[in-house]
């Protein structure tokens, strides 16, 4: 079914001077959808995905000249973007933003609220630049309120915004949750507010401004528990893996060192069911268990009888027969096994990316694609993430349109740098260490060979 | 009275639970007409607890009140020949449809995107379940700790001495519903640029895997598997007890790690291992005692405060939903709105999810009775 040659989004331009993960994930998926998206960072200021926390690992663990473009996170989440160092601290660099604002469709930032005020590019200011351009800003609290100005990022934020107080095992502490978790809640939030602002432009001739706070983002999240505060009085409980209405339901193991499957008992029929899979056929008629409040009071045991049979057996496999009655039931896949699981491979969420050798990343690296399959665009993830500065002339010249005088005047003046002048620690550790402190679970050696990669 | 960004088109509803009505909601909330059309029976979502009262009654489920403000809606049994005659003229006229039945449901009644798109080729249709349209996993059954498990995100979460512990709530659905609303705008975006409409495929796993930017490349990139976390000594970037409840915190952001030691207080923290990166790696368990023990006289408000404000260090209190229910950058940020239901009464709902001040959302009715549009819509066809 394919009527449509171009992808969604094509001929449309995004500049991205956002950092981490919200807005450039956004931008990122954008481009998937065929937007071209120019990624601009400073001089002294390098996305934070390029080094320290949040940047992930070195192609093979291993020391690279250029560490800053070779991270696992950065290029993920910056896929097929063009990139531009501009130093918007001086005036000469925010003079070409504003000349990029003027021939954009949408910009993304996530700069405290008093920097874009500052510099006079506040969507009032904006506007001004380019009445079509829709501006989106993504910070942690949004604009107004008490905690607007508060420094925040995600799993700061878990806690304050509810997750961690529901989630944890039973009776035990509140636990963190994700990873950067409400950072893709605003990452899809930003896309939806700028395809929204791209429509409103269509519909009304002027753009539009979204100011997206993460931390309401992540409350949504927890809505029923705040309702049942507002409607009940209640107090958030952790339950661990247990349902609110069901039971039985947990994780339970299984064969193998670290192995788990969930197991989700809806009614008396899955129980029926269940119990006859693992040749309990007396726990059918037990009136203990007949009814859910019974399974509710002794789940405790009904965990023991559960587990005593999936440990019998891998995880794959008690999923599977689980599964074959009627019962919902899933395995815990690990990073590995997501790379190789029968089903996401026939989905293909993971693609593979081909990188130039130059990068010296390795040919080939997975990358998670899209959750989403649109029967008129076939997509896919157009290519790594730019090196540093790497379209700097390009956007310079061809985008922009600027001669060689001026050019050379911004890279004389390092508004245009093509290289980091500063850079964040990249943990010097080996794999063995690393799974020594428990930061890793394990490591394949072979990992290319499994991925068939090159 | 401004414009609303969506104000001009219609959506069908036909999806149940949370993901697919949460994603239908964001529509209706940027003024699209969205008809939930129900089974006779109602929404699963009528079921699902917590209800208003504690009363379980089909209008007092306050997860199908979240999830259907701004909605009309109807009954219609699609399963009779009546009810899918119905369905096809609503759909003659719809722009974007929205379903979350088991994968070849519809294609048995013969109200698949081939059949439906022959009658309107403008028509978007949105399919949202927890593994997809394709693929061996299509025709499992699900519930939100399955979806999760097959996520991978499980794996990561918990301690190591533990089993993998599943997020608090529902939050693949939540994060299915948003996610699927970016997929509608695009395509939306795409019929209005090439004039065609077009089917999309939404897989819940996939949605939650997707966040997984950090994890699943470690395997690409070393063949690296990241665990949980050890039951202690590693809990930097875990909750930390005060005098009266949770904290947590970061490195990163604006503060230098001496502003850190300095807000946590101990000489400890001023000198080395704990002034690099891998220093503290190493010594998580010393950090954390010397941390707990600073920071056991102190409340969670003051020391969010005291953190955010004076030393901008990333930091986190955990807030129960009681506290939320109260907080006063939520009601600045007008993320609640007051809904009169004419089964529950006044009611504070979470509504508001950001802000857009020249095309805001607009609160208009409150989540359907079931059938209470029937007369109204099923006469007029």
């Amino acid at each position: 079914m394919i009527r449509m040659s171009k992808k969604p989004l094509e001929g449309v331009r995004i500049i991205d001077t956002s950092y981490v993960f919200a807005g450039p994930y956004a931008t990122g998926l954008l481009g998937d959808l065929g937007a071209e998206v120019i990624k601009i960072e400073g001089p002294t200021r390098p996305d934070f995905t390029r080094g320290g926390n949040f940047s992930g690992l070195l192609p093979d663990n291993e020391h690279r000249p250029d560490p800053w473009n070779c991270m696992s996170s950065y290029n993920i989440v910056n896929r097929g973007k063009k990139s531009l160092i501009l130093d918007l601290a001086r005036k000469e660099g925010r003079d070409v933003l504003i000349d990029l604002i003027k021939i954009s469709d949408v910009i993304v930032e996530n700069f405290t609220p008093r920097v874009m005020r500052g510099w006079g590019l506040d969507y009032p200011n904006m506007k001004k630049i380019n009445p079509r351009i829709v501006m989106i800003s993504n910070t942690g609290y949004g604009r107004g309120g008490p905690y607007s100005e508060y420094p925040a990022q995600a799993t700061t934020q878990e806690a304050t915004h509810g997750l961690a107080a529901v989630t944890g095992y039973q009776g035990g502490e509140p636990s963190k949750a994700g990873q950067s978790y409400v950072d893709f809640l605003a990452a899809w939030s930003c896309s939806s507010a700028a395809l929204l602002g791209l429509r409103h432009r269509q519909r009304f001739g002027h753009g539009l401004w979204a100011d997206i706070g993460m931390y309401q983002l992540g409350c949504f999240n927890v809505s029923e528990y705040i309702l049942d505060s507002i409607a009940n009085n209640k107090l958030g409980v952790r339950i661990g893996n247990r349902h609110r209405q069901f039971a039985p339901q947990g994780c339970y193991r299984c064969e193998g060192t670290d192995d788990w499957c969930a197991i989700s008992v809806r009614d008396d029929q899955d129980w029926a069911a269940l119990c006859n899979l693992m040749e309990k056929p007396e726990l059918v008629n037990d009136p203990r268990f007949a009814k859910v409040t019974g399974r509710q009071e002794h789940h405790d045991y009904l965990d023991t009888v559960i587990s005593a049979w999936t440990s019998r057996f891998s995880k794959i496999a008690v999923m599977e027969r689980v599964q074959s009655v009627g019962v919902p039931a899933g395995a815990v896949l690990d990073g590995r096994d997501l790379h190789f699981n029968p089903h996401l491979k026939s989905r293909g969420l993971i693609e593979i990316v081909n990188f130039p050798p130059e990068r010296n990343v390795g040919l080939q690296r997975p990358m998670l694609g899209r959750p989403w399959k649109f029967s008129a665009a076939s997509l896919s993830i157009k290519g790594p993430a730019p090196t540093y500065g790497q379209h700097n002339q390009e956007v310079l010249r061809e985008t922009l349109g600027y001669d060689d005088a001026r050019c050379a005047a911004l890279e004389k003046d390092g508004i245009v740098v093509d290289k980091p002048l500063k850079t964040r620690d990249i943990p010097d550790m080996s794999m063995d260490k690393r799974v020594a402190i428990g930061r890793l679970a394990y490591w394949d050696r072979d990992y290319k060979k499994r991925l068939g990669i090159s | 009275m401004m414009p609303a960004t969506l104000d001009d088109l219609k959506i069908l509803d036909l999806s149940q639970g949370l993901a697919g009505p949460v994603c239908a909601k964001i529509l209706a909330d940027f003024g699209a007409d969205v008809i939930k059309v129900e089974p006779p029976a109602g929404d699963i979502a009528r079921h699902t607890a917590p209800f208003f009262g504690d009363d379980h009654h089909m209008e007092k489920s306050l997860v199908f009140l979240l999830a259907n403000l701004n909605k009309r809606g109807i009954t219609l049994d699609i399963e009779e020949s009546a009810g899918r005659e119905a369905l096809l003229s609503l759909v003659k006229t719809a722009d974007i449809l929205v379903e979350s039945f088991v994968p070849g449901y519809l294609t048995s009644l013969g109200l698949d995107y081939a059949s439906l798109s022959a009658i309107n080729p403008n028509l978007i249709m949105i399919s949202i379940t927890p593994f997809g349209q394709t693929g061996p996993y299509s025709q499992y059954q699900s519930e939100e700790i399955v979806t999760y498990a097959l996520s991978g995100i499980m794996s990561i979460s918990g301690t190591s001495d533990r089993e993998p512990l599943k997020h608090g709530g529902m939050q693949s659905q939540y994060e299915g519903g948003l996610s699927g609303a970016v997929a509608v705008l695009a395509a939306l975006y795409a019929r209005e640029m090439m004039g065609e409409g077009q089917y999309i495929d939404v897989s819940l796993q996939e949605v939650v895997t997707s966040t997984l930017v950090v994890h699943q490349p470690m395997y690409g990139w070393v063949g690296a598997v990241q665990g949980r976390r050890r039951p202690s000594g590693n809990s930097y970037g875990q909750v930390q007890p005060c005098k009266d409840g949770y904290f947590i915190w970061q490195t990163g952001g604006g503060a230098l790690w001496s502003e850190i030691a300095e807000f946590f207080g101990p000489d400890e923290l001023k000198v080395e291992p704990f002034t690099t990166v891998s220093g503290r790696a190493e010594h998580g368990e010393e950090l954390d005692r010397l941390v707990t023990e600073a920071t056991k006289d102190r409340t969670m408000q003051e020391l969010f405060v005291t953190a955010s404000e004076k030393y901008h260090i990333l930091f986190g209190i955990v807030q129960e939903p009681k506290d939320l229910a109260q907080c006063p950058h939520l009601e600045a940020r007008e993320f609640f709105q007051i809904v009169d239901h004419p089964v529950i009464g006044r009611i504070r709902v979470p509504f508001r999810l950001w802000s857009m001040p020249d095309a805001p959302v607009t609160y208009r009715r409150p989540a359907p009775l079931l059938g209470q549009h029937n007369a109204e819509i099923l006469g007029a066809i």
